[in-house]
């Protein structure tokens, strides 16, 4: 099998063991959920706010449920010493790697569906065709600028005691940009581009996606070595 | 702050000596820090080759 | 080179203390900030600094990383802990100086938000660090993640640039006299022996411990060789 073939046999498991425990992968859909309805009652019960602040509430959801999804990626792994046993396989890590990182943005971009129209709800936001195509790009971006890196660090935090602590504080931090500019993208977006900066911040997304892409698959294997 | 005449802040001097003590006792207590862990890594050592 | 280190560190100090000296006292009150300028002497070389040893960090990362050998790794605590402990007192110097030239203790403007988030990212991984006991695995993940969070800052950086341009652009008169680059420059040079040395101490204290850890295993080696 090539690394491709390879890659998308390990995407396809994950996505298969997703489905299989879709309880669990909803779980983290309704935790998704339970934040934003916290969000709106920490700010105004009556969605009174700004189209930025509901753009804000969104990517953080994201962020915050990305941690739930990317646990669970590996929880399996771990639980029963699976990875060991994968790596056994002649499989190439870098297969590995993209393998998961594509099953979690698969899983990350199908809270899309969930939590883009609860906030359009809660907090009152018009869409229509032409801003859900946009919007629906930007959460494509920002799903996969925070799989890459995620699928790394989960990948080393599931295999040490206080995982709970150590995934996000990595995360986090490291995924400001995409929070800025997610931010920023809906709220142009919605309130229209006058000074046409969309292109740029859309940019920004890709090139911090890029980057973590390349490098996480590139370091990925030496997390691997015992 | 108070300004002065010329638009100048006046005063202010206990935030400058707060931010330059704050440097000084933070290197300290690192150095203080490295000293004692430096002291407790020897000891193990001694006690290692003692042992 | 122990001796060295200790040599390089004694003139940092010693400088630092000439320095601050000067910044505080003989030179001039600046002509708008008045003496609060003064914690500029201490502030702006501990920015270039602990951006310095953030590099240095990477650049022991990466080391690490092609060579395997542990004395970088050693190195590597060394740059991140003297990077998150500058990145605290920049914190604490600028909201000191921010509170009395703006009258608020923080504002989201680019360096002081760059600033916070490598903190941050830094003392992430000193935290992960802390979790992972296996010291090959330790050395690997640390670099690893090393490498991940310093390549993010000019991220972050040129992010938050972007994201506040559409506020406001917080401008900071940076008329400098000479008489305040003497200062300025003695303490830069202070900074950087001080972090060389507190580098390299650090560095010989995980090596000695590193080597306290092991030794029963590498008995066992050499028994199966001989046998």
């Amino acid at each position: 099998m090539s690394t491709f073939q390879q890659t998308l046999f390990v995407a396809r498991k994950d996505l298969l063991l997703g489905w299989r425990a879709r309880t669990r992968t909803l779980a983290v859909a309704l935790f998704g959920m339970v934040t934003l309805v916290l969000f709106s009652f920490a700010v105004a019960a009556d969605g009174e706010v700004g189209v930025s602040a509901a753009a804000g509430f969104l990517i953080v959801a994201l962020l915050l449920s990305s941690i739930l999804s990317l646990e669970e990626s590996f929880r399996l792994e771990t639980e029963d010493r699976a990875l060991e046993g994968l790596l056994l396989l002649p499989v190439d890590p870098v297969a590995i790697f993209y393998g998961k990182a594509i099953a979690n943005f698969v899983l990350l971009v199908l809270l899309g569906p969930v939590l883009l129209p609860l906030t359009a709800i809660f907090f009152s936001l018009e869409l229509d065709g032409a801003n859900l195509l946009g919007m629906a790009l930007l959460w494509l971006l920002a799903a996969a600028g925070i799989a890459a890196p995620g699928t790394l660090y989960a990948s080393m935090t599931s295999r040490v005691t206080g995982r709970d602590v150590v995934l996000p504080l990595l995360l986090f931090p490291l995924t400001l940009p995409i929070l800025m500019a997610g931010v920023r993208s809906f709220d142009l977006i919605l309130r229209g581009d006058a000074m046409s900066q969309l292109k740029g911040w859309t940019l920004l997304l890709a090139a911090f996606d890029l980057v973590y892409w390349v490098l996480c698959g590139a370091l990925f294997s030496r997390t691997l070595e015992e | 702050m108070a300004e002065g005449p010329a638009g100048v802040i006046i005063g202010g001097w206990p935030y400058v000596i707060t931010a330059y003590s704050i440097t000084a006792v933070a290197l300290a207590l690192n150095i203080a820090r490295l000293a004692a862990r430096e002291r407790k890594a020897d000891k193990n050592k001694e006690s290692d080759s003692n042992g | 080179m122990r001796n060295v280190a200790t040599g390089i560190g004694l003139l940092g100090i010693l400088l630092l203390l000439v320095g601050s000296y000067v910044g505080l006292f003989v030179a001039p009150p600046e002509r708008h900030m008045g003496d609060v300028q003064r914690i500029m002497y201490v502030h702006v070389p501990t920015a270039w600094i602990g951006l310095l040893c953030s590099t240095f960090a990477m650049i022991f990362a990466v080391a690490y990383l092609w060579t395997g050998r542990n004395r970088w790794d050693d190195r590597l605590v060394g740059a991140l802990e003297i990077s998150v402990i500058l990145g605290g007192l920049l914190l604490v110097q600028g909201m000191l100086w921010g509170r009395v030239t703006w009258g608020i203790w923080w504002t989201w403007d680019v360096r002081l938000t760059t600033s916070l988030i490598m903190f941050l990212l830094f003392a992430g991984v000193l935290a992960l660090r802390s979790f992972v006991e296996e010291p090959l695995r330790r050395a690997t993940w640390s670099s690893v993640a090393t490498i991940i969070a310093y390549v993010d800052v000019p991220l972050v950086y040129f992010c938050v640039r972007w994201f506040r341009s559409l506020h406001q652009v917080q401008s900071s008169p940076e008329t400098v006299h000479s008489s305040m680059i003497i200062p300025l420059r003695i303490n830069a040079f202070a900074m950087l022996f001080i972090a060389i040395w507190l580098i390299a101490w650090r560095a010989r204290i995980e090596s000695k411990s590193r080597g306290a850890e092991r030794p029963p295993e590498r008995i066992e080696i050499q028994g199966a060789q001989n046998g």
